[in-house]
C-alpha cells in the first residue's frame, strides 16, 4: 500500500455535488458527515428540495425547508447554471481540486450540463464521477424518466407491497418517503469511497454508474429467486409464508405481532396463559399458523387488546418474542432507547432554528460523525468558494450573477 | 488495473440471515475475500427457507442463501466447541474486518470482543450489526428486519389514503443495514489507510433505517403533526399514482408528473391536449388539489392499454412512467439483461440460475460477481491450509473430532 498517511483521515476528501432532490444530496451528506469537505452546486433558482417541505406552518420558503436542511448540512453551497457555458466553467474549476463528484443529473441531460462521465474522466484523470440515475447510464432505457414512485415499481418493490394484501383492486403500494432515492445515494457514497481507496494508491479516478432500479431489485428478499429457482410469480396478494405475522390493535396503538421461530411461538403461548386453542392442529407449526392467520389473529385479538403497546412489547421481548410497536414520529422522538443512545442530534439552521434530526446511521469508534455546519443558504458561499478559493475575480462573479450563470 | 477497490481486504464473516450477509456480499462485489463462517450450532436460516431449486429441499439449493452469498467462501465449524472458536480466532489474525449481525453481546460471549481482537490485530475493523445496537435499555431485545420497519415508522406512514398502517412487502431494514454497514466498513478501511487506526462500529438496524425517514420525522419536529398516509400520492406532485392496466390481471403502470411541461406532454400523449389548460389542472397546485378528479381520467386511458404500451407511449412523450415489475418481469427484462445486471454463474449443485448481480458499474475497477454462492463448507480445507498452514492430516483430525465439519 503506497497510500500517503494523513492524520485528518476522511477530512482530506473533497466532494462536489450537483443535481437536485434526495439521492445525490444524501450520498454527499453521508461522506460529508464523516468529515469530508462538500461543495454543493445548485441551479440559480435553487434545489428542488427547497420547494418541498416540511416547512414551519406549511409556508413554503426556500430557506425554510426542513428536509433540505437535513440533506444538506455540512456542505457549502454555490450556484451555477450548468446549461450555461459560463456556469459549466465554474463547475470545471471546482472539479480541478475535487476527488469525488456525486450527481443525479439524468443521462439525457448530461451532455448539455457538461456531465458526461467519460468526458469528465478524460479531462480529470484523478476524479471519481459517481452518477446516480433511475435506470443506469447505459442500456435501452437509460434515457427513460423516473421519479421515486417509478423507481419503487421498476425495482419490483411496490409489486410486493403491502405484504399479504387482501385487496386485489388496490394498486401496488409505494413505501413511505424516498427510499429508492436514499438507496441511490447510499450506493453512490459507498462505491465512491471504495474508489477513493483506489485513488489513494494509484492517483486514478473513474466513473461509477449507480442504477436505482438495480439497487432496489437486489433487495427483494427471496422473491426474485421464487421465479428463477421455482418458477413462482410473487406479489403483494396472498398469505404469509410464516406466522404469526400481523399488525394488531392494543389499547393505545398498533403492535407488530411476530413469532416465527418455534421457541418464540412456545414463549408466546405461555405468555398468553396457555389457551386451549393454541393446541389445535391448524396451529401446529409456523406454516400452518400462516395459512390460518385470520383465525389465529381473531383468537389473539382480545388478549392483545387488553394491553398498552409498550407493556405488551416489553412483556414479549422479555420472553425473546420479537414484537415491535408501530411507532409514530412522536414516539420515536420520545423513545428512551434512542435517547440513551443520543441518536437524534440538533441542527441549528438559520431561518428554522434548532431542528432535531436523525443522527449517525452507524456509530464509529474512531471516525467522527458530526454536524459541523448548517445547510447553505442559496448561493451563500459563492464569493467565499469561487473567489476566495478558486481564484474567480470578484468583478467577474458580479457579471456572472447578472448574466444568470450564478 | 486488475485490482478491485477491496482486493487487499479479507473479511471474517460471522453474519447470518439477511442483513449481515447482504453487507458482506457488498464487500465481495468490491473485491474483498469474504470467508463466511457457517456453524452447525446455528445453520443459516436462509439455507432452510424456500424457494429451493426445482422445489427440492437442501441447504445448497436455497435461492435465498445463493442470492445473498455470491462471491464468498464458506467454512463449516462447530462453534459450540471451544477448539472451533479458537480456530476462528486464529483466522481473525489474518483478516482486516470481522463482521457479525448477532444480538448485542453474543460476539463478546463467543470470545470475539473488540478488545480481544485488537490484541492480536491492532488495526482490525469490527462491525456488529444488531437490531437495537450494543448499548441502551433495549439492547437485549430481539431484532429482525420487519419489526425494524414497525419501530422506524415505515409501517405507520405507509398505507392507502385513509387506511391503516401497512406492511411494506419486504424486510427492507435488512438490506438497508447491509448497505449502510458496508459503507461504514469502507469508510473505516479508508480511515485505516490514512491514519493506520482500526475501530469498532456499532450499528443498530433501527437507526440505520431511521436516517431515511427524515421527511416524516421532521414533520413532527417542525409542525408537531403526524404526516397522513397518502398511498401512492405525493405531497406536491400530481398525477402521481400506479394505475390499472388492460385486462383483469394484476398489471399496473406507475405515472408521475413533476412539471408543467410533463403535464402538457401527458395530456397530448393520452389524446386530450385540451386538458392541459383546464382551469382545474393548469398548475401543479391545482392538479394536486383536484387529484381525485384527475386519477379516473388517467385510469380510463391506462385501462385500455398494456402496461408496457402505456409506459412506452408516455416515455416517448417525456413523461415518467414505468410498469410495476414482478419477479418474472425483472428476470426477463431486456434492459437489465443488456446491462449485465442479471448473472448466471455455474453452481455445483443447482447449475446455472439467474441472480440479481452488482447494482452499479465501475469503469476503472470493473466489479462483477466472481463466483456463485458457496456450498456449505466448500472452502474449509483450503482456508485452513492457506491461512493457517494446516496439513491435510491436521484437518482430518479436527474433522474427526467434529471441530471442523
Amino acid at each position: 500500500m503506497s497510500t500517503t498517511k494523513d492524520p485528518r483521515g476522511l477530512g482530506v476528501i473533497r466532494v462536489v455535488e450537483c443535481g437536485q432532490g434526495v439521492s445525490a444530496a444524501f450520498g454527499a451528506k453521508m461522506i460529508g458527515d464523516l468529515g469530508a469537505e462538500v461543495i454543493k452546486v445548485e441551479p440559480p433558482d435553487g434545489d428542488l428540495m427547497r420547494r418541498r417541505g416540511p416547512f414551519p406552518n406549511d409556508k413554503p420558503d426556500p430557506e425554510k425547508s426542513a428536509i433540505f436542511a437535513y440533506l444538506n448540512a455540512n456542505k457549502r453551497g454555490v450556484t451555477a447554471d450548468l446549461a450555461n457555458p459560463e456556469g459549466r466553467e465554474l463547475l470545471e474549476r471546482l472539479l480541478e481540486k475535487a476527488d469525488i463528484l456525486i450527481h443525479n443529473v439524468p443521462p439525457y441531460e448530461r451532455a448539455r450540463q457538461g456531465l458526461d462521465s467519460a468526458a469528465l474522466c478524460a479531462k480529470h484523470p484523478g476524479l471519481i464521477v459517481a452518477s446516480i440515475s433511475m435506470f443506469g447510464d447505459r442500456g435501452p432505457r437509460a434515457n427513460w424518466r423516473g421519479y421515486e414512485l417509478n423507481a419503487s415499481n421498476a425495482g419490483g418493490w411496490a409489486y410486493l407491497s403491502p405484504g399479504a394484501s387482501p385487496y386485489p383492486e388496490l394498486p401496488p403500494l409505494k413505501p413511505f418517503g424516498s427510499q429508492c432515492d436514499f438507496q441511490g445515494g447510499a450506493h453512490a457514497a459507498l462505491t465512491a469511497l471504495a474508489a477513493m481507496r483506489v485513488k489513494l494508491k494509484t492517483g486514478r479516478g473513474q466513473a461509477i454508474d449507480v442504477s436505482e432500479q438495480e439497487a432496489i431489485a437486489a433487495m427483494l428478499e427471496m422473491n426474485f429467486m421464487h421465479w428463477t429457482y421455482a418458477g413462482r410469480e410473487t406479489s403483494r396478494l396472498g398469505s404469509r409464508a410464516l406466522g404469526p405475522w400481523f399488525l394488531a390493535d392494543c389499547q393505545d396503538g398498533k403492535i407488530f405481532v411476530l413469532a416465527v421461530e418455534e421457541h418464540q411461538w412456545k414463549s408466546l403461548v405461555k405468555l398468553m396463559g396457555d389457551p386451549e386453542w393454541a393446541k389445535e392442529e391448524i396451529f401446529k407449526d409456523r406454516m400452518s399458523r400462516a395459512q390460518n392467520m385470520d383465525a389465529l389473529k381473531a383468537l389473539m385479538s382480545e388478549w392483545i387488546a387488553g394491553f398498552k403497546v409498550t407493556d405488551l412489547y416489553k412483556a414479549a421481548q422479555e420472553n425473546r418474542v420479537p414484537f415491535a410497536p408501530v411507532n409514530t414520529m412522536r414516539q420515536m422522538y420520545e423513545n428512551e432507547h434512542l435517547k440513551e443512545r443520543k441518536y437524534f442530534v440538533t441542527l441549528d439552521q438559520p431561518g428554522l432554528g434548532k431542528l432535531t434530526v436523525p443522527g449517525a446511521p452507524s456509530q464509529y469508534g474512531k471516525i467522527k460523525w458530526a454536524l459541523r455546519r448548517p445547510a447553505p443558504r442559496l448561493g451563500q458561499h459563492n464569493e467565499e468558494v469561487l473567489c476566495g478559493e478558486f481564484g474567480l475575480p470578484r468583478d467577474r462573479l458580479a457579471k456572472l450573477k447578472q448574466s444568470g450563470a450564478v | 488495473m486488475a485490482d478491485l477497490p477491496l482486493s487487499d481486504v479479507r473479511v471474517l464473516d460471522f453474519t447470518w440471515a439477511w442483513a449481515g450477509p447482504f453487507c458482506t456480499q457488498t464487500l465481495a462485489h468490491l473485491g474483498a475475500e469474504v470467508i463466511r463462517i457457517e456453524s452447525t450450532l446455528r445453520p443459516c436460516v436462509t439455507r432452510m427457507l424456500p424457494p429451493f431449486a426445482d422445489n427440492q429441499n437442501g441447504p445448497n439449493r436455497a435461492g435465498y442463501f445463493n442470492q445473498y452469498n455470491q462471491g464468498k467462501r464458506s467454512i463449516l465449524l462447530d462453534l459450540s466447541k471451544p477448539e472451533a472458536v479458537k480456530l476462528a480466532f486464529q483466522l481473525a489474525r489474518h483478516c482486516d474486518v470481522v463482521a457479525d449481525n448477532f444480538a448485542a453481546g453474543v460476539m463478546d460471549k463467543l470470545g470475539f470482543s473488540y478488545e480481544k481482537l485488537r490484541e492480536i490485530k491492532p488495526d482490525i475493523i469490527q462491525i456488529s450489526m444488531s437490531g437495537y445496537g450494543q448499548y441502551g435499555p433495549f439492547k437485549r431485545y430481539v431484532g429482525y428486519g420487519p419489526p425494524a420497519s414497525a419501530l422506524s415508522g415505515q409501517f405507520w406512514l405507509t398505507g392507502y389514503p385513509g387506511g391503516d398502517p401497512a406492511e411494506i412487502g419486504v424486510s427492507y431494514p435488512d438490506p438497508n443495514a447491509g448497505v449502510m454497514g458496508a459503507y461504514a466498513i469502507i469508510a473505516a478501511l479508508l480511515h485505516r489507510d490514512l491514519t493506520g487506526e482500526g475501530q469498532f462500529i456499532d450499528q443498530s438496524q433501527w437507526e440505520a433505517v431511521l436516517v431515511h425517514m427524515a421527511e416524516g420525522l421532521l414533520e413532527w419536529d417542525v409542525n408537531h403533526r403526524e404526516p397522513a398516509r397518502k398511498g401512492n400520492h405525493d405531497f406536491y406532485m400530481a398525477p402521481h399514482e400506479t394505475y390499472k392496466s388492460k385486462g383483469n390481471d394484476d398489471q399496473w403502470v406507475s405515472i408521475a408528473v413533476g412539471t408543467d411541461d410533463e403535464w402538457r406532454a401527458l395530456c397530448k400523449a393520452i389524446g386530450q391536449p385540451a386538458l392541459a389548460d383546464d382551469p382545474k389542472f393548469k398548475t401543479q397546485e391545482l392538479r394536486k388539489k383536484n387529484e381525485a378528479e384527475l386519477d379516473p381520467i388517467i385510469t380510463a386511458w391506462t385501462r385500455e392499454r398494456d402496461k408496457w404500451e402505456a409506459a412506452n407511449m408516455l416515455q416517448q412523450a417525456g413523461v415518467a412512467a414505468f410498469p410495476s415489475m414482478s419477479n418474472r418481469d425483472l428476470a426477463e427484462d431486456k434492459h437489465l439483461m443488456e446491462r449485465g445486471y442479471l448473472v448466471q454463474l455455474e453452481h455445483p449443485e443447482v447449475g446455472r440460475r439467474m441472480h440479481a448481480g452488482v447494482p452499479w458499474k465501475m469503469s476503472g475497477t470493473p466489479t462483477e460477481i466472481r463466483r456463485a454462492a458457496p456450498l456449505r463448507g466448500a472452502d474449509t480445507d483450503d482456508v485452513f491450509k492457506t491461512l493457517l498452514g494446516f496439513s491435510q492430516q491436521k484437518i482430518d483430525e479436527l474433522r474427526k473430532a467434529e471441530v471442523i465439519i
